[in-house]
């Protein structure tokens, strides 16, 4: 079964159209990965939808790395029940 | 006799959607008056009280002169209750007399009438046990008692209620600057421009086939053509418009492109080309350059609207454009379909195709679904930068009363977000 960060990478390559690789757990969506408002937004429902939790929109939005979206909803799948 | 205007949280309130979201149903405008103000003016009544929906008092108190939701307007007069949306026009019930009662069919309070010594048997604790001991307490009056069903009736009786209200106005004439060359057809019995008003050379007033009511401090910029019956409320701006007839534009707006037979409240700007027509458009608006609506179906059958995001009410009209709540901004080039229900506090950014016809209020649409988007606060933010620009602030209240219309409106706003993140997420 694919790790949390094995998930994220995926969701964030292929809303963001990069290659897996160019993924690293230190990449910031914005600066590194390129994502631009309207990419964040989507960026935060697919994560919602791939891991089936609720984000709240402020703070999900400021998550700045690959890593830091990893433990983000690392925490929110125990805060929701959710088996990841 | 005290004058008690009331708007409860009924199971139709919703029929006002958006726009009643964020104000009692009487400040709706229709013609040159809001609908509070025709009630006033055909009761005749100095002393005027109201009672409001509890979520909306403290940001409505902020607004109005009148007692908001104050148990004391409940006592020590002849007390009038009539409902918000009752039409003025038609209301014939005498203002004092013996205490009569009369609901609709719905059981919804229409008109409370209570002469001062039979106060004493009522319950005036609050105006819902005041209306209820009513109700035991007295007969039902006889008078019909007309009212408003949906908030697309005062788009669609705007341009014949502008004649009636012009004609109940009585003024006329010139008080502010007409510059020339300016050509003004009809009537001038029919043309009222207030002071302080502007209109730039190159302009035409059309008033052959209605009245035309320039408020005090507006300004008509050249090539604006404007066709009565046309109102235009105080400050507003008129930019090269193609002004057709029927239009109600309320104070501090911005108007350009084309515009027919609509009504927008106030403080909203559609400063740049577009069509906007037999719609209502709310206030803090902001259509960007191109933002059209459709208000005629190609095939000529009548407009549906969906006011609660599920079941699609037909108005028995053929031309309804949109209906546009508080706060809404859309992005250039947005295409509204017919009858289109656009929620308060909405982002929308253009696809190119024409938009849902039930946008759910505080949603974000992006990429062609409704989305979080960057959320409430963002929201807050924008209207807490746009308001001081036109001279109000947003204040606690304010965001307080939309904190309760985001938890009334989620039920909305789930599914849709739901629905949303499927298509993002390509599942």
């Amino acid at each position: 079964m694919a790790t949390v960060l094995e998930r994220v990478v995926a969701v964030t390559a292929r809303v963001l159209r990069l290659d897996p690789s160019e993924i690293k757990p230190e990449s910031t969506f914005t600066v590194d990965l390129g994502a631009e408002s309207v990419q964040s937004i989507e960026l935060v429902a697919s994560f919602e939808e791939e891991f089936g939790i609720e984000m709240d929109e402020d703070a999900a939005l400021s998550v700045e790395s690959v890593g830091d979206a990893v433990t983000f909803i690392t925490n929110l799948c125990g805060e929701q029940g959710v088996e990841i | 006799m005290r004058l008690v205007l009331l708007d409860q949280p009924t199971a139709k309130r919703f029929h006002f959607y958006p726009l009643a979201l964020s104000r009692p149903i009487w400040e709706l405008r229709c013609g040159i008056t809001t609908l509070g103000e025709k009630l006033v003016a055909k009761i005749g009544a100095a002393d005027v009280a109201c009672f409001v929906p509890p979520y909306m008092a403290d940001a409505y108190r902020a607004q109005t002169a009148w007692p908001v939701n104050d148990p004391a307007s409940l006592a020590g007069d002849d007390l009038l209750i009539v409902a918000g949306n009752v039409r003025a026009e038609e209301f014939t019930c005498e203002p004092v007399g013996p205490s009569r009662v009369k609901f609709d069919a719905d059981g919804d309070c229409l008109v409370v009438r209570v002469a001062k010594e039979d106060l004493g048997k009522l319950n005036t604790g609050s105006i819902d046990a005041l209306i209820e001991s009513a109700k035991t307490a007295f007969g039902t009056c006889d008078c019909e008692v007309p009212v408003w069903k949906y908030v697309w009736d005062l788009v669609l009786a705007n341009p014949g209620q502008l004649t009636k209200d012009f004609a109940a106005a009585g003024r006329s004439g010139i008080e502010g600057t007409v510059e020339q060359p300016n050509a003004i057809r009809g009537g001038r019995g029919d043309v009222f421009i207030g002071k302080g008003a502007l209109v730039h050379p190159m302009v035409v007033l059309d008033a052959e086939h209605g009245p035309i009511y320039l408020d005090e401090g507006v300004e008509v910029h050249p090539f604006t053509r404007i066709e009565g019956p046309c109102y235009v409320g105080k400050k507003s701006i008129l930019l090269g418009a193609k002004c057709r007839e029927g239009m109600s534009i309320g104070p501090v707006c911005r108007v350009g492109g084309e515009v027919e037979e609509s009504i927008i409240q106030g403080y909203s700007n559609k400063y740049h080309d577009g069509f906007l027509g037999h719609a209502y458009v709310g206030e803090w608006v902001n259509l960007g350059a191109l933002t059209t609506n459709s208000d005629l179906k190609n095939d000529y059958s009548s407009v549906s609207v969906t006011l609660d995001g599920r079941t699609p009410i037909d108005t028995g009209s053929t031309k309804v454009g949109s209906l546009i709540g508080d706060h809404s901004k859309t992005s250039i080039g947005t295409l509204f379909n017919t009858g289109a229900y656009v929620g308060a506090m909405t982002l929308i950014a253009a696809t190119g195709k024409p938009l849902p016809k039930f946008i759910p209020s505080f949603a974000w649409f992006l990429e062609g679904v409704v989305t979080k988007g960057f959320g409430k606060r963002k929201l807050y933010e924008t209207a807490a930068k746009a308001m001081p620009r036109r001279g109000r602030q947003w204040t606690a209240a304010d965001e307080a009363m939309w904190d309760e219309i985001y938890k009334m409106t989620e039920s909305t706003r789930k599914p849709a977000i739901a629905k949303g993140r499927r298509v993002l997420a390509g599942n």
